[in-house]
Order: structure tokens, then C-alpha cells, then sequence
């Protein structure tokens, strides 16, 4: 039996609302970027470079640039890392493997404002969880103000946004391990190969569909973070956590339009001229089973 | 056959959803809002329309409508709610009462008035330079020659409503309002001291209250908006005096720079004095507004910059008697003297030239401006009265600041009298407070100044 084809013209519908919803504003934000819109002004000018010129002498701008690809690099390896870990051990044959595969994974599924809320109670210098129970176990000299200390606040972020995607990198690795054959490995244990050479030679390896799928989903999403952030610190204190798309929302409250589109669309530069050459390399190690 | 099960309940699930979605609208003045609330009570009847005043009750309108009023959700909705129930009973109207989140609340009107989804009428802060926001020639209801409103006014308060061009499109409604330093008259008793006479005498003060033992000063550095508030009372205290209206009138236009004042770098100075002199608590940066309430509730601190608003916060929590009895309040005390008090503005209502129920929301304001209405919204929420003989029971604290009016030793709020704003000072507060370079955050405040008077095209700025 030949294979099914469907006419192109059913394809229309979706391309439509995608050019209507998706592609229409996008140029139309590239335009603005080039103008002076701004909620005060009674007519929008096309002014050039102008708001590009201005964005780059910002220092503000030069602060969220520098937290967010601080913050992109520690997410995305670490984020692979702890899923990595986690779908190994969830990939065993535990009598609880599944209850903790949904423990693991539930922090994904909660809302970041919640996990900010909840994250700025854990982490409150006097009365939070962290401290109280390092001051208890005799380490109150690590105990820290996590999130105002200028310092360590950004990390602190990063810890939390780590606790919650972790699990859904875990479920992606864990898809792809299934997909490996058990006789690979059960082959290499015969051959007196350790769990280390073979994860080495034999899983990772396998496990680079997986691994692309992951790293660049880490990567782009945690290049435009913003809830995270402003449900801990608002970029705050002062400018010390600022990110890209705190700094986008500020330009935006303050009714400067032009600019704020103009920023948003250095971010998409910046996401597509790290993300392209990243797609490219990973997919070029995958192999074929 | 479990698939098939599997479907039909998530097809009854989305079409559950679909109808949850549809019926939100409803037939009136539907925009949603977070936490609205209804003052809706009686309704129908007919007879003559709703604006009538004195006692007597005019029978309700044969058909009704359902205004919509948007406020902060900063402010205390109850006397409005009142009033709004009061006005059903008359008209037969409803009121629907949107309040939006106070942080946002400047930029959720501004995007509703720019997407034209206007409201019937809102309280918007005090000022002139919310005119310049709303585009108020173009948009806003102007009640300069309205009959009903200016002569239960006061004279002073009508002046600071009105534009250089002379035309009012806010009407006041509320209480003149304060800043200064709030303090546990406890404290105070306990360590055997006085509110300041001078500022070295605040100084003293603290550092008693500091060998006792109790924190001086609470700062709010987390929550960004109460460490201004030094600023802001000390301004009237230290730099109104130097730069006077003249000095007001050149920033406004950009003749003049923030930069440029030698007393707003003294007030940096100040605050870095008291913070290197460790009269703030530990983990300032940490501090909120809501902290800062418990703590001078509980008296671990002695004293508190902050505004009005924290008077009614302090009687939820401790109760009445604490904040008529165990708080208090003093100016920033300047060099030679106690100060100078800092007012706020009453905030005003406006009505949207192209709401739905302009008419209706002009005959609203003037009920809500009756004088028994007056008198409701006071017995709710006690304040500094605008109104000519309007009757309020002020707590102390209010008297405090009464009695300075009286000696003519009162200001208000610089920020009222500018048309920019002190655009991220919180922000720049945050820095300074961590970093502690006055260069640095007195040029960033006077940068992000300039840039918000470029940001609303004001002339000179541009």
C-alpha cells in the first residue's frame, strides 16, 4: 500500500494564522525598532539608528547582557548535568522509580511566580528554611542574605531555575535512553566493560538526539528568562540581577516602545547567533542506530 | 474502549472550558480587572435621575446601568464601596470596582487609555503631570465651570488642581496626606527621649536608642519605594528652602539640574551618615514594608521614614489604640529647627471624555462629593479634610501634621509638583544604599529624570 498523501492547501490554515500572529508582528516590531514610538508622542518617527546607538551606551543594558549569558551558560550546563544524573538513576530498576520520576519532574509543572514566592520564603537571611537549618547543623557561618546580596543573588536564581527544569531535561534524557537497545549494553557488560566506559562509549553517545533537543531548549529558554528573576529580586537589589527581559519590561512600562522592541530585538540576534552554531555542531555528532 | 473513554472526557473537559470562557462577558462595562468587586445592592423602580442631593433619596432610574470605577489596589476600597452602595440605593446605577495592582497601576491606565478601553471614571495620583500621562486635553473630561464641585472644594486645593492654562480635569477626593518619620512613643518613653529638635539632636536620639540596645531605623531596601521617602521629606526641609519655587519651576523645565543642588547631596550625605553609623537594622537589604510595620508595632525599632498609608496597615495589625496612642510622628528635622511637615495630595477622579457612561460618571462624582458622602468616606478612612466643612476625626498623628499647617510649616510633595518623575529612584537607592557612591547615584537620579521628561516630550527636555 503506497503512502497517504495529503494536498499542500491543507497546510494553509496553519501557514495563515502562523504569517497573521507570528511573522506580520515580527516585521512590523523590526520596523518599530527603527522609530521613536513612544506612549507620550502623538506621532511615531522613523529615526535610524537611533535607539540602536542609544541601547549600546546603556550601561544598564551592558549589566542584563552580561547576567544573562551568566546565567544562560550556568543553566544550560547545569540543567544537563542534574537531568542527566537523574534520568540515569530514574533509568534503573528502583521499586520507587516512578513516584520519584513525578517528584523529580513536579517542580516543572509549578508556575515560576509560585516557586518564586515560595523560594523567597526559603531564602529569607532570618527566618528561612536554609539558614535555620544551617545555623542548626553548626554551619551559620555559610548562612547568607541569598537574594540581596549582590554577590550571590544571581546565583541564587540560578539554583532555583536549575531545581525546576532539571526534571524536565530528565524526562528527555530518559526518553532517550529507552531508545537504546539493551543488547549494546548487555554486549559491553559481557565484554568486561564498567558502567563508566560504557556510558561513555556506548549511552552518551546514543544519547545525542537527546542531548541536542536539550541543550538548545535549555540554552533559549534560559537566555529569555524574566519570571524567575523578577518573582526573586525583580533585578534587583538595584541592577545586580538585572536581565535582558527585566530590562525590556522596565523600557516598556516606561512607554518607550521603539526602544524596548529595539532591545527585544537584539535579544533574538543574540539567541539566534548563539543558538544556530550550537543546532549545527550537536547535530553533526548525533549518529544514526 | 479506555481511549475512547479518555476522549469524550477530555472533549467534555474543553467544552467545559469553551463555555467557562464565553459567558465571561457581560452585558455592561464588562473589562476585566483583578479583584473586582461589586457594590451592587438595590435596584429598579422609577423616577427621577440619580444626582439629586440632600437627604432625601431620589427614586432609582428605570434603567439602570453598571459603571465601572478603577482604583490601586493600594487603596482602601471600603469607602468607595460605601459611597457606591449608598449611590445605588439613589440612582439604581451599580457601580463594578476594579482594582488594579498599585505597582502597575500607572501603566495599566496608560495602556488602557492608549488601546482606547477606558474605564467610566478612576482615582488617579495627585497632580497636574497625570494630564501630561493621559494626554488629557484629548481624552479626560475637563471640570473647570462644572457646577457642583469647586465650592465644596478648598481654594488651595482647587489652585494645585489646576494647569497653567488654568483647566482642571481632575476632581479631588481623599485627604492631604503625609510623609515624615513615624516612631514607637514607647520606645521613645523607655529610653527617655523626645522627638528631634534638629537634625543633630535625631542624630542623638538614634544613637540612645541604639545603646539601649532597640534598632533606630527600619529600611525598607527590599520592597525599593520606602528608602525615597527620606529623600522626599527631606527635600521640603533642606531643599525647598534653597532652591525655592523658582529652583521648582527650573527643574521642571530642565533649567536646572538635580545634579546641581548642593542640599540633595547633602541628603545623600545624611543617609550614608546614618547608615555607617549602623543605625539601620541588620539585613537592611532584606527589609520589606510589611517587616518594617511589625517591627515598630512590636517596638524592636524606634523609628520608621514612611507615609499616611502606614497608619491604617498599623491599626489592622496592633490595633486602635496603638496608633492613637503609642504612635507618633515629626518631620525631617532640619539643621536649626523641627522641619518641615511633607503633605500629599488628594488623589483625584477623572472621567474619560469617551467612556461609556461619561454622563453618569460626572453625575457620580458630584454624589460622591454630597456632603454626607463626604462624611462617610472620613468616618471610613480619617484624614486631613479638602472639603469646607467636612467633618473628620483625625488620629494624632494627623493632628501632628494639622498643627504644622496651621504654623504654616507644611510642603507638599516635591514629586506632586514636577511634571517628570524621579524615574527608578528606588533603584538608584538600592545601588547607593550597597555601594554607597554619591556621585554616582546623585548623576543616575538626575540622568533618569532628564531621560522621563524626554520620555513625555516636556518642553526643555526634548
Amino acid at each position: 500500500m503506497g503512502k497517504l498523501k495529503y494536498p499542500l492547501y491543507f497546510l494553509y490554515p496553519a501557514l495563515a494564522v502562523f504569517l497573521l500572529f507570528f511573522i506580520t508582528p515580527t516585521v512590523i516590531g523590526f520596523y518599530y525598532s527603527f522609530t521613536d514610538w513612544n506612549i507620550n508622542a502623538k506621532e511615531i518617527k522613523f529615526i535610524g539608528l537611533a535607539n540602536y546607538e542609544a541601547l549600546f551606551q546603556e550601561p544598564r543594558l551592558k549589566t542584563a547582557l552580561k547576567n544573562t549569558l551568566i546565567f544562560s551558560a550556568s543553566v544550560t550546563l547545569l540543567q544537563n548535568l542534574f537531568g542527566l544524573a537523574l534520568a540515569l538513576v530514574m533509568n534503573e530498576a528502583l521499586k520507587t522509580r516512578n513516584l520519584l520520576r513525578t517528584i523529580f519532574f513536579m517542580p516543572y509543572v509549578i508556575a515560576p511566580l509560585i516557586i518564586g514566592y515560595i523560594f523567597r520564603a526559603i531564602y529569607h537571611p532570618d527566618r528561612g528554611i536554609l539558614n535555620v537549618f544551617l545555623r542548626e547543623i553548626g554551619l551559620g557561618g555559610m548562612a547568607r542574605d541569598w537574594l540581596n546580596d549582590p554577590n550571590i543573588a544571581l546565583y541564587s536564581i540560578i539554583m532555583t531555575d536549575i531545581w525546576k527544569v532539571a526534571g524536565f531535561s530528565m524526562v528527555i534524557y530518559l526518553a532517550g535512553l529507552q531508545f537504546i537497545p539493551k543488547d549494546l549494553t548487555e554486549c559491553a557488560s559481557i565484554d568486561g566493560a564498567n558502567y563508566w566506559s560504557r556510558f561513555r562509549h556506548i549511552v552518551f553517545p546514543l544519547l545525542a538526539p537527546a542531548f541536542t533537543v536539550n541543550v538548545l531548549l535549555s540554552m533559549i529558554s534560559s537566555m529569555k528568562v524574566f519570571e524567575m528573576v523578577w518573582a526573586l529580586t525583580e533585578g534587583g537589589p538595584g541592577y545586580t540581577t538585572e536581565v535582558f527581559y527585566t530590562y525590556i519590561r522596565a523600557m516598556f512600562s516606561s512607554g518607550e516602545f521603539g526602544y524596548a522592541t529595539a532591545v527585544n530585538l537584539v535579544l533574538f540576534v543574540m539567541v539566534t547567533a548563539i543558538g544556530v552554531p550550537v543546532l549545527l555542531a550537536l547535530k553533526k555528532r548525533e549518529v544514526e542506530m | 474502549m479506555k481511549q475512547a473513554k479518555l476522549a469524550f472526557l477530555l472533549l467534555v473537559i474543553l467544552a467545559v472550558v469553551l463555555a467557562g470562557c464565553g459567558s465571561g462577558k457581560s452585558n455592561n462595562s464588562g473589562t476585566s480587572g483583578s479583584g473586582s468587586t461589586s457594590s451592587s445592592s438595590g435596584s429598579g423602580g422609577s423616577g427621577s435621575s440619580g444626582s439629586s442631593s440632600g437627604s432625601e433619596t431620589p427614586a432609582p432610574k428605570k434603567d439602570p446601568v453598571t459603571l465601572t470605577f478603577v482604583i490601586a489596589n493600594t487603596v482602601n476600597a471600603t469607602p468607595f464601596t460605601k459611597i457606591f452602595e449608598k449611590y445605588t440605593e439613589a440612582t439604581g446605577n451599580k457601580v463594578e470596582l476594579q482594582a488594579l495592582p498599585g505597582g502597575e497601576y500607572d501603566n495599566m491606565m496608560k495602556t488602557r487609555f492608549a488601546t482606547g478601553d477606558f474605564p467610566d471614571l478612576f482615582l488617579m495620583q495627585p497632580g497636574t503631570k497625570q494630564n501630561v500621562k493621559l494626554r488629557a486635553e484629548e481624552t479626560l473630561y475637563e471640570w473647570s465651570d462644572e457646577p457642583g464641585i469647586w465650592d465644596v472644594v478648598q481654594p488651595s486645593i482647587k489652585e494645585f488642581q489646576t494647569t497653567a492654562e488654568g483647566t482642571i480635569y481632575g476632581v479631588p477626593f481623599g485627604a492631604t496626606g503625609m510623609m515624615g518619620v513615624f516612631y514607637n512613643k514607647d520606645v521613645f518613653a523607655k529610653v527617655g527621649v523626645e522627638p528631634p529638635k534638629n537634625y543633630a539632636d535625631l542624630l542623638a536620639i538614634a544613637q540612645k536608642i541604639k545603646d539601649a540596645g532597640i534598632v533606630p531605623f527600619y529600611e525598607a531596601v527590599k520592597d525599593g519605594w520606602p528608602p525615597q521617602i527620606f529623600y522626599l521629606t527631606g527635600w521640603v526641609t533642606y531643599v525647598d528652602p534653597e532652591i525655592g519655587p523658582e529652583g521648582v519651576r527650573a527643574l521642571d523645565t530642565n533649567q536646572l539640574k538635580l545634579a546641581d543642588i548642593p542640599s540633595l547631596r547633602g541628603l545623600f550625605e545624611k543617609a550614608k551618615q546614618i547608615k555607617e553609623l549602623g543605625y539601620f537594622q541588620d539585613n537592611a537589604l532584606a527589609g520589606t514594608y510589611d517587616e518594617l510595620q511589625d517591627w515598630l508595632g512590636e517596638g524592636k525599632v524606634a523609628m520608621a521614614f514612611n507615609l499616611e498609608g502606614i497608619v491604617p496597615q498599623l491599626e489592622a495589625k496592633f490595633g486602635k489604640e496603638f496608633v492613637e496612642q503609642k504612635l507618633g510622628f515629626f518631620p525631617f528635622p532640619s539643621d536649626t529647627d523641627d522641619g518641615i511637615a511633607m503633605l500629599t495630595a488628594p488623589n483625584q477622579l477623572m472621567v474619560p471624555k469617551d467612556a461609556k457612561h461619561a454622563a453618569e460618571a460626572v453625575e457620580l462624582v458630584k454624589f460622591m462629593l454630597q456632603p454626607e458622602m463626604i462624611n462617610l468616606f472620613y468616618a471610613e478612612q480619617p484624614g486631613i479634610p479638602i472639603f469646607k466643612d467636612a467633618q473628620s476625626t483625625l488620629y494624632p498623628v494627623q493632628q501632628t501634621v494639622l498643627d504644622y499647617i496651621n504654623k504654616g510649616k507644611a510642603m507638599i510633595n516635591v514629586q506632586n509638583r514636577l511634571t517628570p518623575t524621579f524615574a527608578d529612584l528606588q533603584k538608584t537607592l538600592q545601588m547607593f544604599f550597597m555601594e554607597g557612591d554619591i556621585d554616582a547615584a546623585i548623576n543616575e537620579f538626575s540622568e533618569n529624570y532628564v531621560k522621563d521628561g524626554k520620555a513625555k516630550r516636556l518642553p526643555g527636555f526634548e
